[in-house]
């Protein structure tokens, strides 16, 4: 019996991080490529993250190597405890699709500390113009950590762990993954 | 617990609103959007797409879509129609060789069955430069008379400089929280 189609429904169900991935990077068939991601505190407009890239010449060759495929599909963030403290943050993502219209574009993040759900955002993008570049720029508020949380996650490196969900009309097609870790400023 | 306090309940927890910008495109869509928060904006380049801000404004949670506006573009806002709470059209108030043009595209976006509950904020955007026309003059080229049964205005605006940004935002989200927060 074929494995039963992941859904919004399902990753928002589930309590721990990902092992392995939820799809395979081929479907992706609408060429959704991120080109740009930045994290910055509102306040400051202190960058502290950012990085940006022109979109893939060519595909992927396939198959592709499974340690390559972790390589691409997950990421390894190290941000200053600091982060933890800012009131406001700013994120900003930019993407492009690719000939086909995207209909109903929605991203699903959920966040674990210690293999406990922490935080789940969850936006819609709607639909995606073909072969079109696209942003999309948040503002929200972080909630306040208490010193003890702040301390937990930066002598716990890595144990903050995210797994991205994105969906075109409610069907899986891309799942990338992120670990967190906070040094001392 | 009846519906209506239910439906209280889900909206003030969010306390969202959708708004959607359109317009020519070069109108000043992004620029108004990155000013308002105190963005640079010296190097803004056509939206080949859409630009969504997420951002808090007087306590709502607003959800801008400022969707581009070239001519190939234009047949792809009807996608973002749907639940829209506002709709701002944007205005270039001195590119006068394009304001039929204008007139065309606001008119026939405002017999979409979708946005008839919108509140409507047209931005006189550009009034930093001189020959841009005046909100007066506008309202008589576009016709603006002739939109009745909507919440409707016309406000002048600079995206270069700030002013009537906050005046056309301060209209949007208070006639969108008297519509939809009428408990709160």
């Amino acid at each position: 019996m074929p494995p039963a189609p992941v859904t919004p429904e399902a990753v928002l169900a589930y309590t721990k991080p990902t092992s392995g991935w939820m799809c395979p990077l081929n479907a992706n068939s609408y060429g959704i490529e991120f080109l740009k991601f930045e994290i910055k505190d509102y306040d400051t407009n202190r960058v502290v993250y950012q990085v940006a890239r022109e979109p893939d010449p060519e595909p992927l060759p396939e198959p592709l190597d499974p340690e390559v495929e972790n390589m691409i599909r997950s990421v390894k963030y190290t941000f200053p405890a600091s982060f933890l403290k800012f009131k406001t943050v700013r994120t900003l993502l930019e993407f492009c699709v690719g000939p086909k219209p995207a209909p109903n574009l929605r991203m699903i993040e959920r966040h674990f500390f210690k293999d406990k759900l922490v935080r789940t955002y969850d936006f819609e993008f709607g639909f995606c113009i073909p072969n079109s570049t696209n942003s999309w720029e948040a503002i929200y508020d972080v909630p306040e950590y208490t010193t003890a949380q702040i301390n937990d996650y930066v002598s716990h490196p890595y144990a903050h762990k995210s797994d991205s969900f994105y969906f075109v009309d409610n069907k899986l097609i891309m799942h990338n993954k992120a670990e967190y870790q906070y040094a001392r400023d | 617990m009846g519906l209506l306090t239910i439906i209280k309940k889900v909206k003030q927890k969010e306390r969202e609103m959708r708004i959607l910008m359109v317009g020519l495109d070069n109108a000043g869509k992004t620029t108004i959007v990155k000013r308002l928060n105190g963005e640079d904006i010296t190097t803004i380049s056509p939206t080949l797409g859409f630009n969504i801000k997420t951002t808090t404004y007087k306590g709502y949670k607003l959800n801008i879509w400022d969707i581009g506006g070239q001519k190939t573009l234009r047949p792809y806002w009807r996608n973002y129609y749907e639940k829209t709470d506002a709709l701002i059209w944007v205005v270039d108030s001195a590119d006068l060789a394009r304001l039929e043009d204008c007139k065309a595209e606001l008119h026939s976006l405002l017999q979409e069955e979708r946005l008839f509950s919108a509140t409507l904020l047209i931005f006189a955007n550009k009034q930093d430069i001189a020959s841009a026309l005046s909100v007066a003059e506008l309202e008589k080229v576009l016709d603006i008379g002739s939109i009745t049964k909507r919440r409707c205005r016309v406000v002048a605006c600079s995206a270069v400089d700030g002013t009537g940004l906050r005046e056309g935002f301060d209209f949007v989200v208070s006639d969108v929280s008297s519509r939809i927060y009428l408990f709160s």
